[in-house]
């Protein structure tokens, strides 16, 4: 098996880390009515790590990734990044959301040069990074279109295109291609393990789907619910892998199950606690 | 999110171009409708070989309608013209009108952004909501005097709290998450504002506008109730106390149609400013 366990909280320092979570939590709500999303948790994410969090609905993911991007603020504990606590949304962590996040006053291009220009930038710089990054994505003619006109897949390009033109430090993504159709997904799964290559940003990724957290991911952090934890961590080689048939190969297929047995038990944990 | 290729009928029927003879087609339907009821109105006040089944004194005949605008285009109405009737409904609608979007949207956004502001305005604005603005006619006639301040005031009266308020729900009912999105890009609070919140709360904005023309238009026949001895609305009221039926329509038709306008215009700048609406 390519994928082997680690102690995703201590196997770097503070110092080492890009993002480190520290004693993390977060209870929403108060009194009767509170809902554990997260109880304290550590995590360590180096820089260039493509991280995967995985796991079933209502253990946290989103709750992770919202005061990652400074949406909310832990219960307890602090995030950091670079070692500088996190207290609003910022520009050095961009996010790409599920979908309809996308500005639909305004252009594709209009969008995607929102960054540059809300981060200090000349209409004109920012026009010439957007189509750059339009380019990399393959939507340079569709610069002057509205979102509402682009079919789903080519919508969530924009998301991300959006997202990288800033050229954040650390790229937050939350089930980006939930809603895709399969082959528009791997597709474009394709594009960003390529991306993530080239450009070796830190990349926090979430997803219902083991196989996309394999096939992507350097560490995988598989979490379960009620109340929401790390349930086990993992270093993965397949992430790294120019293999384009990588997903078929026996190591893969065993870790994929290694994985799903992993989930399921601890749904059968919840089913005797209940 | 819609694929372009898998969108509803309700959304295609708003790319109109796509679909020409559709639109043509409910357009005949539309001219059908109103062909219809002309034709009732023909048939009813006997304009042919019958005698009238409805006397002209209760509903007139087209012909007679007609005759009597030119009438009326001619000679004016009680000392005034047709025009200058008109011209002073004119007036007092489009200064409350006007009043009420440039202050009523501003307020209706502060209220939307700020706690604060909002815990000032919003109860006394929900508390007059209610109130029948033609119940206080009097009140405005005895504190604002018998010109056009008054007329002003009652007008706006019920058609300020609307706009205000729609421009606070809609500034709340914008995507939270698409103002993170904006943060995260570096967004100040300012452009959080002026490039997200604002946009996306016109078409609410609009939707208040667009319902008040209508009360407002009502406002206006309560406005000239008494107090006056001009306007469009004053003179389908003096008429009616002679039962002149005739002079009656031909005004209501006016009111009609500058109402209808109103909405249409009001409509054209909405599939302009905000084509991307309800798009998401
Ligand atoms: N704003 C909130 N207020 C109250 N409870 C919340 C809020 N957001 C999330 N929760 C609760 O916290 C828990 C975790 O939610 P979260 O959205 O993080 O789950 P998730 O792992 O992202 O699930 P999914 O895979 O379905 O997106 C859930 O029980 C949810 O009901
Ligand atoms: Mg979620």
């Amino acid at each position: 098996m390519l994928i082997e366990p680690y102690a995703c909280g201590t196997h770097c320092s503070i110092e080492e880390a890009k993002l480190a979570f520290q004693n993390v939590s977060k209870i929403y709500g108060a009194g009767a009515d509170s809902v554990t999303a997260l109880t304290p948790m550590d995590l360590m994410v180096r820089k260039g790590d493509f991280l995967c969090i995985v796991g079933p609905s209502g253990c946290g993911k989103t709750t992770l990734l919202n005061l990652t991007a400074g949406f909310d603020q832990p219960t307890s504990g602090k995030i950091m990044i670079d070692g500088v606590e996190i207290s609003k949304p910022g520009a050095e962590r961009g996010v790409v959301f599920q979908q309809g996040a996308l500005f639909n006053w305004m252009t594709v291009l209009e969008n995607v040069a929102f960054g540059p220009r809300a981060t200090g930038h000349s209409a004109s710089v920012a026009r010439e990074m957007a189509m750059e990054t339009l380019q990399m994505v393959g939507l340079k003619d569709f610069a002057k279109k509205y979102p509402y006109q682009l079919s789903g897949g080519m919508q969530q390009r924009v998301g991300i295109a959006r997202a990288l033109t800033n050229d954040p430090e650390v790229l937050l993504m939350d089930e980006p291609f939930a809603a895709l159709d399969q082959q528009t997904r791997e597709v474009l799964l394709e594009e960003i393990r390529l991306l993530w290559k080239r450009t070796g940003k830190t990349i926090l990724w979430i997803t219902h789907s083991i196989e996309e957290a394999l096939f992507l991911a350097t560490h995988i952090v598989v979490m379960s619910p009620r109340p929401g934890r790390i349930r086990a961590a993992f270093q993965s080689g397949f992430g790294r892998s120019d293999d384009p048939l990588i997903s078929v190969t026996p190591e893969f297929v065993a870790a994929k199950r290694h994985i799903f047995e992993l989930l399921k038990s601890s749904q059968k944990d919840e089913v005797q606690i209940q | 999110m819609t694929d372009v290729y898998s969108q509803s009928e309700a959304v295609l029927d708003k790319h109109d171009e796509k679909r020409p003879r559709k639109r043509l087609n409910d357009l005949w339907l539309t001219l059908a409708t109103f062909s219809g009821l002309l034709a009732a109105w023909l048939i009813a006040t006997g304009t042919g070989p019958w005698d009238p089944i409805i006397q002209p004194l209760f509903l007139p005949s087209p012909a007679l309608v007609i005759q009597t605008f030119f009438q009326l285009l001619e000679n004016g109405f009680q000392g005034k013209s047709l025009g200058q009737h008109v011209g002073i409904s004119l007036y007092r609608f489009s200064t409350a009108f006007i009043f009420c979007i440039l202050i009523g949207v501003p307020l209706g956004l502060l209220m939307g952004m700020n706690r604060r502001v909002r815990a000032i305005f919003e109860p006394p604005i929900q508390a007059i909501r209610p109130v029948p603005k033609i119940a206080l006619l009097p009140l405005f006639l005895i504190w604002f005097g018998i010109g056009d301040l008054s007329k002003i005031i009652v007008i706006a009266a019920p058609v300020f709290p609307i706009i205000a308020i729609s421009a606070m729900q809609a500034v709340q009912s914008v995507s939270r998450m698409k103002i993170q999105a904006a943060q995260s890009l570096g967004a100040s609070r300012w452009t959080v504002f002026a490039r997200i919140v604002l946009p996306a709360s016109l078409p609410g904005i609009f939707t208040g506008i667009r319902l008040s023309i209508s009360i407002a238009v009502t406002m206006l026949v309560a406005a000239e109730l008494t107090a006056t001895s001009e306007g469009i609305a004053w003179m389908a009221l003096t008429a009616a106390e002679f039962l002149a039926t005739n002079i009656v329509i031909v005004a209501v038709v006016i009111m009609a149609v500058i109402g209808f306008g109103l909405d249409r215009l009001f409509w054209l700048l909405e599939r302009r400013i905000v084509h991307w609406s309800g798009k998401d």
